[in-house]
């Protein structure tokens, strides 16, 4: 398990990651934390002729809020996500998802670019950003686009990521009116990859839901945004009934297969509790958060 | 007399500050100017014909220094057969595949480069042109012979049979309960994966190897390549971990070995993480047929077991691990008619070999879930039907119906504990309360009891010797080689204790055949019970010999000696020797090989568990252990024995299973699909004891490394079926969510 030869450039600004990255963009790629590349890399089923490692970039790593969005550079990493207090203000789907990703070692070193960039289907943060409605920030040969996290993610570890583009932040909503939000994964054991994961998002106004988002995690070829789950529940008051049916319709929008970690229908059922229970918490939140102001 | 004895004590563990330092050494960190690195080529079939291996883009890259398979090496010898395992010559595992592949992860070939990156480069680029054939995965399918692996040779390498029939007493017993058990495999996954270096100098090789017994493996080399032993030093470094998986001679070394010798170069293999996956042993893999009868009280009155031992592709260690299991399969309890066949069955699969527990956990948990399919059928409590059928403490020596003398016991004595430990009244009247109230999740309290066997081989000894220097420090020598279980601490304080000297005093050397030429190795438990009392031996003698001599030289009477603290002093006067003194005209030193019978630890383990309603979720609230491994020694060392034991025996229950897809191609390849507990998956431990001294060694210890898998998983499963209301269907090992979920929502 050592990779084939490759050649290694470590820029200090984005222009020249950029250049380096131009040059010969489709046998080139960019090195974050290198938790899914490295592996890639090792098993030999990856071998690219170039690596750009993006971490001595500075300011990549901004985590900081602007103009209506949490602004989180891409080179934020999973612990940093975990640890820091406006997110765990303002933030709570966020930081429910950070401190279930993989193991301490990983999150130490795993970006949140990376992990949206990989496009594993059974990663986490995509879950949470399409709960969110995120938008990346990417920059390439012609400038910087926009592209809204639904978009982004295509397929399995397909984004609609250009070879010659880097991802520079990822941008979310500021939250508004009374909100609650959770993480909730069934995995194996601590630090495995999702079975299931549902990222769940609420906004209230009074009791009726003004925003809903979901996000599921390794039920599908990609992230899924289930969308009528959550037109379902925009617009309405909160009631467990609503919920049952916005799970329902989540199990729906879910498509799994059957592998080491259960069979789809298993997957399903448990996207329907996890869904169920997760609004219940961000409802519970919410109210909470209502009460105090 | 100031007697000084260490045992019952834990002193710090003398290996602890290199570990913690990050000092020890390990064979990967081995440096020897000009080694080559090795990596393998290997199947990707499970089965079919080896036509050729395409080794020239290869062999002219640059940087390869070699690229071979067998048909390069025609002189390559086999692997040798394992001691005590049937293996039928025409089924040996050749060191290379030779014109046939039996399990995916064979080797094929090997390529040797001065770096490992090199090495890797240049494997990618060897062809091996193999016509796939049916592969046959499952043994009782395999038993069958509708595919063969060694024609015409039937799949059914062995069968052995404990007991007669017990037909009529099932046709006429009031009850009877019946069950199928998949006893999964399981990869021993010790950190450090396998490893060897070999130095050749003339004719002489050093071997340094990341193994258990390298006595064993230095006759196996000097008999494979045909010399003599004396030209074969083998040398264990510090070891991450073996757990049973690193007592055997592999191909690979055999492969390391022949290259070495053939280059006249040092060469190394270090495995991988894939390859310990695909192609180092596995363990368990067991399919179980169990027919338990009884009366309407819970009397035992026959058991019958069928056991399909699934051994991979070569027969090798497992072929005689299958037959551990049938030896232990009566357990602790009178059975007065037993009928046990055990087949042992080739598959297109890695081959099996000893797992720590090798064979006794196989046993354990399909008698104690059929004990307690038995306790849901008669409407009795799990304890009680096992108190109702323990041997009596008063009946040991005990021969069981397989022929295992258990030497001492006290099960009840264990269970009783447990249950106290456990709580067990107070968890069945909250059990009873969401039963009746249906609030709360589900809840299960489950129980193993076992009893294991320690020592290995019956008979089987070890070498031990004690020397004193002149300086009047102590050297002890002992044939039982560490794996990271801290003999050098332990195996000091027998040798201290018994020669009533400062434990500092003592060092301990093992794991080199120059040093200790002799000895038989660590598994099977048997280190300190054979081991250490063996050093317990040796120590007595010499300090005999050591008052012989201080009654010589003091010229008195051995009665008038006094022994304090290493000094011999003349009653009542000042004159004195010490033991360095008596030491430095004629070396003094004994030595023992010490045989006792195998010994047989026992106890019982308590799970609670509770069961998430809409997933299956399954949260294992507490563990109770209780062991009886008779005297401890050093109750921290056997406390990291349990704690070890316990998480693999949590592995085993909960999450690890070794899966081949139907054409044998293994889905297991790395610790992402593999799922491996880590101490997050621990629940709330209690440990405690009984202690039942074993009478046939001095220091009435038994064995204490393999307990906790045994006993662990049926208590744990046993938890579940129970917070399931005994539906056990589908409920096979490892008991993973989904399976809990499909029972739960049958029934809603
Ligand atoms: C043992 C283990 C367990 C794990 N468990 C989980 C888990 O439970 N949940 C989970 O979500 N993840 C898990 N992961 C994955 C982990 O979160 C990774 O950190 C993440 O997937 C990738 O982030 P990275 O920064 O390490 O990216 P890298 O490995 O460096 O890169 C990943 C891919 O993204 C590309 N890339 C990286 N950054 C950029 C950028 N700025 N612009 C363009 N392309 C970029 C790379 O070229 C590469 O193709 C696990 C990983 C390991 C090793």
């Amino acid at each position: 398990m050592f990779p084939s030869r490759f050649d290694y450039s470590a820029p200090d600004s984005l222009d020249e990651a950029l250049a380096t990255l131009g040059q010969r963009a489709d046998e080139t790629k960019v090195l974050a934390g290198g938790q899914s590349l490295i592996p890639l890399l090792k098993l030999r089923f990856a071998a690219p002729a170039t690596l750009v490692d993006i971490n001595r970039i500075p300011g990549l790593d901004v985590l900081e809020e602007s103009n209506g969005h949490l602004r989180i550079g891409t080179l934020a990493r999973h612990n940093q996500l975990a640890a820091d207090s406006l997110v765990g203000r303002r933030y709570p789907t966020i930081a429910s998802a950070a401190p279930q990703i993989a193991d301490p070692l990983v999150r130490n070193l795993g970006t949140i670019g990376g992990s949206l960039a990989h496009g594993d289907p059974a990663g986490d943060w995509g879950s949470v950003m399409l709960a969110l409605n995120a938008e990346v920030v990417v920059r390439g040969p012609t400038g910087e686009r926009r592209i809204p996290i639904d978009d982004f993610l295509v397929d399995i570890f397909t984004t609609s990521l250009n070879e010659d583009e880097i991802v520079t932040e990822v941008l979310v909503p500021q939250p508004e009116g009374s909100f609650g939000g959770a993480y909730l994964k069934l995995e194996r054991k601590v630090g495995d990859f999702a079975t299931v994961g549902v990222a769940v998002h609420l906004e209230l106004d009074g009791d009726t839901i003004a925003r809903a988002g979901l996000g599921l995690t390794a039920v599908g070829s990609r992230n899924i945004k289930p969308t009528n789950a959550e037109n379902a529940l925009g617009g309405n008051k909160c009631s467990d009934e609503l919920f049952a049916e916005a799970a329902r319709l989540a199990a729906e929008a879910a498509d799994p297969v059957s592998d080491v970690r259960g069979p789809a229908t298993y997957k399903r059922a448990v996207v329907e509790a996890y869904v169920k229970r997760g609004l219940a918490e961000a409802r519970d939140q919410a109210r909470a958060r209502a009460g105090r102001t | 007399m100031g007697h000084r004895s260490y045992v019952g004590q834990s002193p710090p563990r003398r290996e602890d500050p290199g570990l913690v330092a990050g000092a020890h050494r390990y064979v990967a960190d081995i440096v020897v100017p000009g080694c080559l690195d090795a990596v393998f080529v290997r199947s990707f079939e499970a089965h079919g014909l080896l036509n050729a291996v395409d080794l020239a883009a290869a062999q002219s890259m640059e940087g390869i220094v070699g690229a071979y398979s067998a048909g390069e090496l025609p002189d390559l010898p086999v692997t040798p057969a394992p001691p005590r395992a049937e293996v039928p010559p025409e089924m040996s595992w050749p060191a290379l595949a030779r014109d046939r592949v039996r399990f995916a992860g064979q080797p094929i070939a090997v390529v040797l480069a001065a770096d490992r990156y090199t090495a890797e480069d240049g494997a990618e680029l060897v062809f091996a042109d193999i016509d796939p054939l049916e592969a046959v995965i499952d043994p009782g399918p395999a038993a069958s012979d509708e595919v063969m692996l060694f024609e015409p040779r039937s799949n059914v390498v062995s069968v052995r049979e404990f007991g007669a029939p017990v037909d009529d007493v099932m046709d006429s017993a009031p009850v009877v309960v019946e069950t199928i058990i998949r006893n999964e495999r399981l990869c021993p996954t010790s950190i450090e994966t396998r490893g060897i270096v070999v130095v050749p100098d003339g004719d002489d090789i050093t071997v340094h190897v990341s193994h258990q017994a390298p006595q064993r493996l230095r006759q196996s080399l000097a008999r494979s390549f045909g010399i003599e032993a004396e030209l074969v030093r083998v040398i264990v470094p510090h070891v991450g971990g073996a757990f049973g998986a690193k007592s055997q001679t592999y191909p690979e070394y055999i492969v390391i070995a022949h290259l070495a010798r053939k280059l006249g170069r040092p060469v190394r293999w270090i495995e991988d993480r894939r390859e310990a996956f695909a192609g180092a042993t596995h363990g368990r893999g067991q399919t179980q047929r169990l027919r338990l009868a009884a009366d309407r009280e819970g009397n035992l009155l026959a058991l019958e077991a069928l056991v399909d031992a699934d051994i991979g592709a070569y027969p090798h260690t497992g072929e005689f691990i299958a037959a551990n299991t049938g030896w232990m399969l009566s357990g602790p309890y009178t059975i007065p008619h037993l009928h046990v066949r055990v087949r042992a069955v080739v598959t297109n699969t890695t081959p099996t070999a000893a797992y720590r527990g090798a064979g006794r956990p196989e046993a354990a948990y399909a008698l104690e879930r059929a004990l307690d399919r038995l306790a849901h059928r008669l409407g009795a409590d799990p304890a009680e039907l096992r108190l109702r059928n323990f041997i009596d403490r008063n009946e040991f020596p005990y021969r069981s119906p397989t022929g295992a003398v258990y030497d001492s016991g006290d099960h009840a004595a264990a269970l009783r504990l447990a249950l106290e430990r456990a709580g067990y009244d107070d968890a069945r009247a909250e059990q009873r309360r969401r039963r009746t109230t249906g609030d709360g999740n589900p809840l299960g309290i489950g129980i193993g009891s076992y009893i294991e066997r320690s020592g290995g081989q019956e008979g089987s000894t070890e070498f031990g010797s004690v020397t004193i220097e002149p300086d009047g420090t102590v050297v002890a020598r002992s044939g039982a080689t560490p794996q990271g279980q801290g003999h050098a601490t332990a195996f000091a304080q027998v040798v201290a204790s018994a020669l009533e000297v400062e434990l500092d005093r003592v060092s301990v050397i093992q794991g080199d055949t120059d040093e200790v030429p002799v000895g038989v190795g660590t598994f099977g438990s048997r280190s300190m019970q054979v081991g250490g009392s063996s050093l317990h031996h040796a120590a007595h003698d010499a300090l005999e010999e050591a008052r012989l001599r201080a009654s010589a030289h003091l010229e008195v009477a051995e009665a008038d000696l006094r022994y304090d603290d290493g000094r011999f002093t003349v009653v009542g006067t000042d004159r004195s020797v010490t033991l360095g003194q008596l030491a430095t005209e004629r070396a003094l030193s004994a030595q023992a090989e010490f045989g006792p019978p195998q010994a047989f630890p026992f106890g019982t383990y308590v799970a609670v568990v509770e069961l998430d309603r809409d997933t299956g979720d399954i949260s294992l609230e507490k563990l109770v252990a209780v062991d009886d491994c008779g005297i401890v020694i050093n109750p921290k060392l056997v406390e990291g024995q349990s704690v070890g034991s316990i998480i693999q025996g949590i592995g085993q229950a909960l999450y690890e299973q070794v899966v081949f897809d139907e054409y044998g191609q293994p889905l297991m390849s790395s610790l992402m699909d593999y799922s491996l507990p880590t101490v997050a998956e621990l629940p709330e431990l209690v440990l405690d004891q009984t202690v039942t001294p074993n009478p046939n060694v001095p220091l009435g210890n038994k064995g204490a490394g393999e307990a906790g898998c045994i006993g662990t998983p049926p208590a744990i499963v046993n938890a579940i079926v129970d917070a399931l209301g005994g539906r056990d269907e589908g409920i096979d090992l490892p008991v993973t969510p989904e399976k809990v979920w499909l029972v739960l929502s049958r029934s809603d």
